[in-house]
C-alpha cells in the first residue's frame, strides 16, 4: 500500500467499499479470511458470498445453455442512514466520524432490535459463548477484542486495521482483486473513480439506507430486482 | 364452564375477605413460577442458544407474549376508562376488576422482556444510555408510566374501602366518609382522562416498535397501530369477560348476566373491526400480485394454517357466537367465544413475528447466517421454521403463572366490589 492510500484511509470521512462482481468468482476467500482475522465464531459470518442465480450456492439461473451466474459478497454496508443505529435503545451501535457503523460490545444489552432493523441481515448474535470452528483447528488470532455471549456483532471494516491506515483483510486477500476500499467522500479516491466511471448498484436503494458498499456489475441489478424483496 | 355461568352463590358479602380462589390456585402458579425462574437461570448460564431463536428468527415466543400482554393490558384499561369517560354505567361493577387486570398484565409484559435480553445484567443501560430515537425506549418509557398510572388508578378506586377494612394497603388513608368517597370518585374520573390516552399510546408505541422498521416488508405499514389497538380491545375485553365471571364465581364482584351479554355484543363489534383491518392489510398486500410480498405467506406454505386459525377460530366463530343475540345471552357461550378470540389474537401476534422475520430479506442463496449451525450442518438459511423450545415455553409459562398468581392474590385481598355511592 502506498503512503498516500494509507493516509486516505486514516483521514477518511466516509469509508466505503466497491466490489467488482465481474471479477468475483465466488471463492469465499474473503469470507474465510474475515473469519480468521476477526475470530468470528462457528456458525457466525460477517461476510457471506450470495449466489446471484438459482436456488442454492453456485447454481446458475436459467436453463442450459441460457445460464447466468454471479456472486454478491455481502457484509455490513456501513450505511450513511443506518436503521440499526436509530433502533438501538442504548446507543451501543453508532456511526463513527470515518463513516464506520460500530458496536460497543460492553454496552449492548442483546435485545437484537438492530438485527430486526437491518434490511440486509448483516448482523449476527452470540447465542452462546464463542466457539471456534473445530474444523479450522486454529486458536483465536486475537487481533480484535473477544466478544461474549449475548451481544450482537458484525463486520467492522476491520477497524483495527483501518485505524492503522490498512485496508480490511477481505480487500487484501481477494485473489481476483475485485475489492476496492477507500473514502467515498474523496473525489480522488479509487472507489470514487470506479463509481464515476462504471455502472454500479447498492442493495435495496428504495429503503433509503444509503449503503457504503457498492457493486460494479453488468448482471447484478436485474437479477437482484428479480429475486429481491419487492 | 357451567360453574362460571351459574348464578353467584349467596355466601359472602361486600367486604368479605376470606372467600376467594383456594390454596391450589396459589400453590400451582407459585410452583410454575419457581420452575420458570430456575429455567431462566439455566438460560443465563447457557445463553440464548437453548431457545429456538437464531439469526434468521431474531425474535420468538418472548416478544410474541410481550406484545400479547401489552395488548391485554391496553384493552382492559381502555374498556375501564372509556366506560368511565362516556358514562357507561353498566361497566361499573367490573371497572375495578378491569383496572386490576390492566396493572397485572402490563407488569407481566414488562417482565417478559427480560428473558429475551442477551445480557440482562446490563438492563439499566436502558436508563443510563437511553437513545430517544429508538421506538424501544419510547415503549419502555410509556410502559413504566402506564404501570404507575394503573397502580394509582387501583389505589384511588379502592383506598376508602381498604381503610374501611383497616387494611395496611390503605397507606394511611383514614377518611371513609361519603364526602371523601365522592372526592375520590371525581379523582378517578379525572384519572380516566389520562388513562385512556395512555392505554391507546402504550399499544400504538408497541406497534411502532415493529411498524417503523423499513427492513421488514410485512411490518412497515401505517395500519399497525390501529390493528394493534383493535387486537388489544378484542383480547383485553375477552380476558376481562373471563376474569369477571371467575371473580363472580367467588362472589368478589356482583353483576347480572345482562352485563355478560352486553360485553359479548361489544366484543362482537371489536372482532368485526379487527376483521376489517386484517382484510384491509391482506387486500393491499395481495391485490398488486407481487409474488415476493410477505402477505402471500398467509395463504400458502408453512404458516398458512396459522392464518386460518387466526381468521376462523379467532374471528369468524366468536363473531357468529356473539352477534346472535340468543347465543350471547348464554354466559357459557360468551366465555367460549372469548377464549377463542384470545387464542386468535395470540396466533395473530405470533404470525406478525414469525412471518415478519421468517424470510431472509435478500433472497439469494445461501441466505442469512444462523449463528449456530443447524442439525444438518448448514450455517445459512433463506427461510426459517420456528417453534419455541422447551426453555422458552417453561419460562413464559412461569411468567404467565406469576400473572395468574398476582390476579388470584388481588381477588382474595382487594375490594373489587363497587360500593353504591350516595
Amino acid at each position: 500500500m502506498t503512503e498516500q492510500a494509507s493516509a486516505e484511509i486514516k483521514n477518511a470521512t466516509r469509508l466505503g467499499m466497491v466490489v467488482d462482481l465481474d471479477k468475483c468468482m465466488g471463492c469465499w476467500t474473503c469470507a474465510v479470511a474475515c473469519k480468521q482475522e476477526n475470530d468470528v465464531p462457528e456458525g457466525m459470518f460477517y461476510l457471506r458470498v450470495l449466489t446471484i442465480g438459482g436456488e442454492g450456492i453456485d447454481v446458475p439461473a436459467g436453463t442450459f445453455p441460457n445460464l447466468s451466474l454471479a456472486y454478491q459478497t455481502t457484509n455490513c454496508f456501513h450505511c450513511d442512514n443506518p436503521p440499526c443505529v436509530k433502533a438501538c435503545p442504548v446507543q451501543a451501535t453508532y456511526k463513527q466520524d470515518n463513516g464506520l457503523v460500530a458496536v460497543d460490545y460492553d454496552r449492548c444489552i442483546g435485545c437484537r432490535y438492530c438485527m430486526v432493523a437491518c434490511p440486509y441481515d448483516n448482523r449476527v448474535f452470540n447465542w452462546r459463548d464463542p466457539v471456534q470452528d473445530p474444523a479450522a483447528d486454529v486458536a483465536p488470532v486475537g487481533y480484535v477484542e473477544p466478544r461474549r455471549k449475548g451481544v450482537v456483532e458484525k463486520c467492522t471494516f476491520c477497524e483495527h486495521r483501518v485505524s492503522e491506515g490498512l485496508e480490511p483483510r477481505c480487500v487484501v486477500v481477494c485473489p481476483a482483486g475485485a475489492r476496492t476500499f477507500g473514502d467515498l467522500d474523496d473525489p480522488d479516491s479509487e472507489v470514487s473513480r470506479l463509481l464515476r466511471e462504471r455502472a454500479s448498484y447498492v442493495v435495496f436503494p428504495e429503503k433509503g439506507t444509503e449503503p457504503s458498499v457498492h457493486y460494479l456489475t453488468r448482471v447484478g441489478p436485474k437479477a437482484i430486482a428479480e429475486r429481491g424483496e419487492a | 364452564m357451567s360453574t362460571l355461568s351459574a348464578e353467584p352463590p349467596v355466601t359472602g358479602k361486600a367486604g368479605d375477605r376470606v372467600a376467594g380462589p383456594g390454596w391450589p390456585w396459589i400453590v400451582i402458579p407459585a410452583v410454575l413460577l419457581i420452575i420458570g425462574l430456575a429455567v431462566w437461570i439455566y438460560q443465563l448460564t447457557k445463553g440464548l442458544q437453548i431457545t429456538n431463536m437464531r439469526d434468521n428468527v431474531i425474535w420468538g415466543l418472548y416478544i410474541i407474549s410481550f406484545m400479547f400482554f401489552v395488548g391485554l393490558s391496553a384493552g382492559g384499561l381502555i374498556i375501564a376508562s372509556a366506560g368511565r369517560l362516556f358514562h357507561v354505567d353498566r361497566f361499573k361493577p367490573i371497572v375495578r376488576l378491569a383496572v386490576v387486570e390492566a396493572a397485572v398484565t402490563i407488569f407481566t409484559a414488562a417482565i417478559l422482556i427480560i428473558p429475551d435480553l442477551g445480557t440482562p445484567n446490563r438492563i439499566f443501560n436502558l436508563l443510563i444510555h437511553a437513545h430517544w430515537m429508538s421506538p424501544m425506549i419510547w415503549d419502555i418509557t410509556v410502559i413504566a408510566i402506564y404501570l404507575v398510572l394503573s397502580l394509582l388508578y387501583i389505589w384511588f378506586y379502592m383506598r376508602r374501602d381498604l381503610a374501611d377494612r383497616g387494611s395496611w394497603m390503605a397507606l394511611g388513608t383514614k377518611d371513609t366518609s361519603p364526602a371523601a368517597r365522592a372526592r375520590d370518585d371525581r379523582l378517578t374520573y379525572g384519572l380516566a382522562w389520562v388513562a385512556l390516552p395512555a392505554a391507546v399510546l402504550v399499544h400504538s408505541i408497541t406497534a411502532w416498535v415493529f411498524g417503523l422498521q423499513i427492513s421488514r416488508g410485512f411490518w412497515y405499514s401505517a395500519i399497525m397501530p390501529p390493528l394493534f389497538i383493535c387486537s388489544a380491545l378484542v383480547s383485553g375485553l375477552s380476558l376481562v369477560i373471563i376474569l369477571s365471571l371467575i371473580t363472580r364465581h367467588y362472589s368478589r364482584v356482583d353483576f347480572d348476566n345482562g352485563l355478560v351479554s352486553y360485553l359479548g355484543g361489544l366484543l362482537a363489534v371489536f372482532i368485526a373491526v379487527e376483521g376489517f383491518l386484517v382484510l384491509s392489510e391482506v387486500l393491499a398486500g395481495r391485490y398488486p400480485g407481487v409474488p415476493t410480498d410477505a402477505v402471500n405467506q398467509l395463504f400458502s406454505g408453512r404458516y398458512a394454517p396459522g392464518f386460518a386459525i387466526e381468521v376462523i377460530v379467532g374471528l369468524v366463530i366468536p363473531f357468529v357466537l356473539l352477534a346472535v343475540a340468543s347465543l350471547r345471552r348464554r354466559p357459557s357461550l360468551v366465555v367460549f367465544a372469548s377464549v377463542l378470540a384470545l387464542i386468535g389474537i395470540f396466533v395473530h401476534r405470533a404470525n406478525i413475528i414469525v412471518i415478519g422475520l421468517g424470510e431472509a430479506p435478500i433472497r439469494l442463496s445461501p441466505g442469512t447466517p444462523l449463528g449456530i449451525p443447524a442439525e444438518d450442518g448448514s450455517s445459512f438459511a433463506t427461510t426459517s421454521v420456528y417453534f419455541p423450545s422447551g426453555t422458552e415455553l417453561l419460562i413464559v409459562l412461569g411468567i404467565v403463572a406469576l400473572s395468574a398468581l398476582l390476579f388470584v392474590l388481588a381477588i382474595r385481598s382487594l375490594p373489587l366490589k363497587e360500593k353504591p355511592t350516595s
